[in-house]
């Protein structure tokens, strides 16, 4: 069972899973983007401004599920000291970069239409660039420091901290009174978004999914080829 | 004609719409090229590390690497 989780069967499954993306990824994406640009209905209240939704709300929902995994994956590190945790949160905090920037500015396009503003210091607005400086935070610890174990002491600090703003980020809509609209997607109880709008929104997410496990398995493929590189006298 | 500029114009919110899936399009593909290259760049100095081995030294890392042999292989695929 272990043995299956060795650097070099990682390295040729994630070799076999870029070929598998790669070879989906573009017929997901048109399918993605003719239900989110022209089947899709639009908003009887938004009209068509309402179609941003497909790239902004797959882009928040990722921000957010990366730094979750991040925080997790960092207090198992602190805790077993897992190295292997430590590569791929190096390899996912610039995906959570990637995604919370644009749910941040795909938010600001779809606010001047709707609310009449590009930005307000509201909490849920707020609290997402919140999340966008811890990423760069944790980010600039990679790049700025050399020492290994303090890089671990300090993005765990960082990633730990941090997710204390997660819940304020989900429940700001419901605890204070927000520009935002509240949750139309709910995992327990029903959500309020049609079916003709939902499914274009989870094709999308899928999209996203796939760009983001795309970019994950390159970013650690050049991980495990880094550490490889540094060892390869001693094989 | 009224179809497809009414798919431009978005009935006065194209402006928003083509400029978030743009913004998206375009940050996603930089990022991807971005990634690639510097894998490329990794998998090219890992390759001309194990060049500058002598014969034995080449055999050893190889026979003792999937990894090293999957990086040789791929990347005479590739060039």
């Amino acid at each position: 069972m272990f043995k299956f989780f060795s650097a070099t069967n990682i390295y040729l499954l994630i070799h076999k899973l870029i070929k598998f993306i790669n070879s989906i990824f573009f017929l997901i994406l048109v399918i993605g983007l003719t239900f989110a640009l022209v089947l899709s209905p639009p908003d009887y209240l938004q009209g068509d401004a309402v179609r941003i939704m497909y790239v902004h709300v797959p882009s928040a929902w990722i921000g957010l599920a990366c730094f979750s995994v991040i925080t997790f994956l960092s207090v198992l590190n602190f805790i077993f000291k897992i190295k292997n945790f430590y590569f791929i949160n190096k390899s996912i905090a610039p995906i959570g970069l990637l995604f919370t920037w644009l749910a941040i500015v795909t938010g600001s396009l779809w606010g001047q239409p709707t609310w009449g503003t590009w930005w307000a210091w509201d909490a849920r607005l707020t609290s997402m660039l919140a999340l966008m400086l811890f990423y760069i935070f944790y980010i600039l610890t990679f790049k700025l420091l050399n020492n290994e174990v303090l890089i671990i002491k300090i993005t765990s600090i960082i990633a730990i901290v941090g997710s204390i703003n997660l819940p304020i980020i989900k429940y700001s809509v419901e605890w204070w009174t927000t520009l935002h609209q509240p949750a139309s997607i709910k995992i327990t109880g029903s959500s309020s978004i049609h079916s003709e709008m939902l499914m274009p929104l989870m094709v999308m997410l899928l999209v996203f999914l796939l760009y983001a496990a795309l970019i994950f398995l390159m970013k650690y493929k050049t991980e495990i080829i880094r550490i490889k590189k540094k060892n390869i006298k001693r094989n | 004609m009224n179809i497809i500029s009414n798919f431009i114009t978005m009935n006065g919110y194209g402006l928003y719409v083509w400029l978030s899936f743009s913004i998206v399009f375009i940050s996603c593909a930089a990022v991807y090229l971005k990634t690639k290259k510097t894998l490329k760049k990794y998998e090219q100095e890992f390759l001309s590390e194990l060049q500058a081995l002598n014969v034995e030294e080449k055999n050893k890392a190889l026979e003792n690497s999937k990894i090293a042999q999957q990086i040789l292989a791929t990347s005479s695929k590739t060039s």
